[in-house]
């Protein structure tokens, strides 16, 4: 489960319109070679482009490119776009995205109308958020409580084994201490029956 | 009584006997109507053709009833007979040569035959309800004509529900290949990330995804693991091969999100209460434990008070032996006693 890339565009809503322009860019190519990294970053640029120019505004579009499935969250014409594979699910990688675009907007406000060219510094959160989202019950509260429930059944499963193990030891103990208390009575017995028995000899 | 004492004498020959009370009867049949004596006796005889004239009417509706009550059993063998053959029909469809004509064709067969039954049964109990309100019957026959009638309904209801069932365990069936059809189709939103979903050019696959799931899912149980991994192997090289192999769909998410939202939260929610209900039991349990562990304690004070009783005892056994003065004189005067009957006899 991985998220290859982020990327945040600004996207204009004219059908005939120039390419999105990208605003924050973070990748993680680091499976794969060393020689292909640049390629590979070229690409994820050129996809994310295309991706968020066919992104109506408004809308969540998932494409399955190859072996990854590229989201997009178009929102007011900044366009959010990730690239994750296929076991990553769709509710997560959207919530990524929602919490990206409202990290952006808190950060820049709308300066981003203005630009016209591909922005090039990095942006730390997109970073961060692509280490941190990698395992997507980060993003998704959802999936995260979900995860939480299942521990919390299969510790109550346990805990239910143990119990039932321990009715049956108090099971054996009720035994053996019904048996001594039945011994202890015999014992009685006898002691009592020596006592009374001979007070001759 | 004619006694045969030749060489089978375990038998004794009463047709004279019978044709004399067949010719009583006649004579008296033809006055009277009486047809119980005539079908007790054909009973008996296990087959002997009496006709009388007056009785050949009742007769008749006792024939005519117990054919047709012969046909609708028959009927209904052959209708369960049917019903067995479609119940196997329905269970062993399979998700592509799905025999739905035949099992349609038999369906409305079935369906066609039960209602004529049930129609016949219908009639048959009129003619038998007719019958029993003529005088001219005896109480047996009545009681076993009723009983013909409700024997031949509850078979009719039975098969009836057997065919409910089967038409319901063909409706799950289908359900449950419709369910199997959407998980091994694959679109691009689906979430559920099958492994067997082998990665192919994604642009036929609205229009033949009905042949795009057969084979995946025949052929994906053996070979899906090395595929999958040699498609990892290959992630490496395909970015830089994309023109060939550029595969776009655009599918709109926006309602599919929300309900997998919606999903989400309807499985939270049943999880809590499975977790209050394990709770439940969990407490259940270990209250019904709670009394075991006070038995175990009354026994063991049981245990603690015999045991010191005993004690007791025992000490005063103790006391008793070694500090009985009064022994000691009963051992003197035993020896003392010896002495003297020693003495005596040697002395």
């Amino acid at each position: 489960m991985k998220i290859t890339a982020l990327l945040v565009l600004k996207c204009d809503s004219r059908s005939d319109g120039s390419d999105p322009v990208i605003l924050a860019n973070a990748t993680d190519v680091s499976h794969f070679g060393y020689f292909q990294r640049v390629t590979v970053k070229q690409f994820i640029v050129f996809v994310g482009r295309t991706v968020a120019k066919r992104t109506p505004p408004d809308q969540r579009h998932s494409v399955q490119h190859e072996e990854y499935k590229v989201h997009s969250y178009n929102r007011n014409g900044l366009c959010v776009v990730g690239f994750m594979d296929d076991h990553y699910p769709v509710r997560s990688a959207f919530s990524v995205l929602n919490k990206v675009m409202d990290e952006y907007q808190k950060c820049f406000g709308d300066s981003w109308r203005t630009i016209q060219a591909d922005s090039t510094q990095p942006w730390p959160y997109l970073n961060d958020a692509l280490t941190k989202f990698q395992d997507p019950g980060e993003a998704d509260k959802l999936l995260k409580i979900q995860r939480e429930l299942d521990e919390t059944k299969i510790i109550l499963h346990k805990t239910i084994d143990s119990v039932l193990e321990r009715g049956e030891k108090l099971d054996s103990l009720v035994e053996k201490s019904s048996d001594l208390s039945a011994a202890s009575q015999m014992f009685y017995k006898q002691a009592k029956k020596t006592n009374q028995c001979c007070t001759i000899l | 009584m004619n006694i045969k004492s030749a060489q089978s004498s375990s038998y004794r020959d009463r047709t004279h006997e019978f044709s004399s009370i067949t010719e009583r009867l006649r004579k008296s049949l033809s006055s009277s109507n009486a047809v119980a004596g005539v079908n007790s006796i054909g009973g008996v005889s296990g087959g002997g053709l009496t006709k009388a004239e007056g009785s050949r009417s009742t007769i008749a509706f006792q024939s005519e009833f117990n054919k047709r009550a012969s046909k609708i059993g028959y009927g209904i063998h052959h209708t369960s007979q049917k019903l067995a053959k479609l119940a196997k029909l329905a269970k062993r469809t399979s998700v592509f040569d799905d025999p739905t004509k035949e099992i349609q064709e038999l369906t409305a067969v079935i369906k066609q035959d039960i209602t004529a039954l049930n129609s016949a049964v219908v009639d048959l109990q009129l003619i038998c309800n007719s019958q029993n309100e003529s005088d001219s019957v005896s109480s047996d026959t009545s009681t076993h004509s009723t009983t013909v009638v409700d024997n031949l309904k509850n078979r009719l209801m039975s098969t009836t529900k057997e065919f409910k069932d089967v038409l319901t365990m063909r409706t799950e069936n289908l359900k449950v290949h419709e369910n199997r059809r959407q998980l091994f189709s694959a679109t691009t939103s689906k979430e559920t990330a099958n492994p067997f979903v082998r990665q192919r050019p994604l642009a036929n696959k609205s229009t033949a995804s009905s042949s795009n799931s057969p084979p995946p899912w025949a052929n994906d149980s053996s070979s899906s693991s090395p595929l999958f991994q040699r498609k990892h192997a290959d992630t490496e090289s395909q970015p830089l091969i994309q023109q060939q192999n550029q595969q776009q769909q655009m599918v709109p998410l926006q309602d599919s999100y929300m309900q997998s939202r919606a999903e989400a939260l309807h499985n939270v929610e049943s999880t809590i209460h499975e977790l209050g209900s394990i709770f439940t039991q969990l407490a259940t349990m270990v209250s019904q434990q709670g009394e075991l562990a006070i038995r175990i304690d009354e026994n063991m004070e049981d245990t603690l008070a015999n045991v010191e009783g005993a004690q007791g005892q025992l000490m005063r056994y103790l006391n008793s032996i070694s500090s009985n003065r009064w022994l000691m004189i009963k051992i003197f005067f035993v020896l003392i006693a010896f002495l003297m009957i020693f003495l005596f006899f040697v002395a």
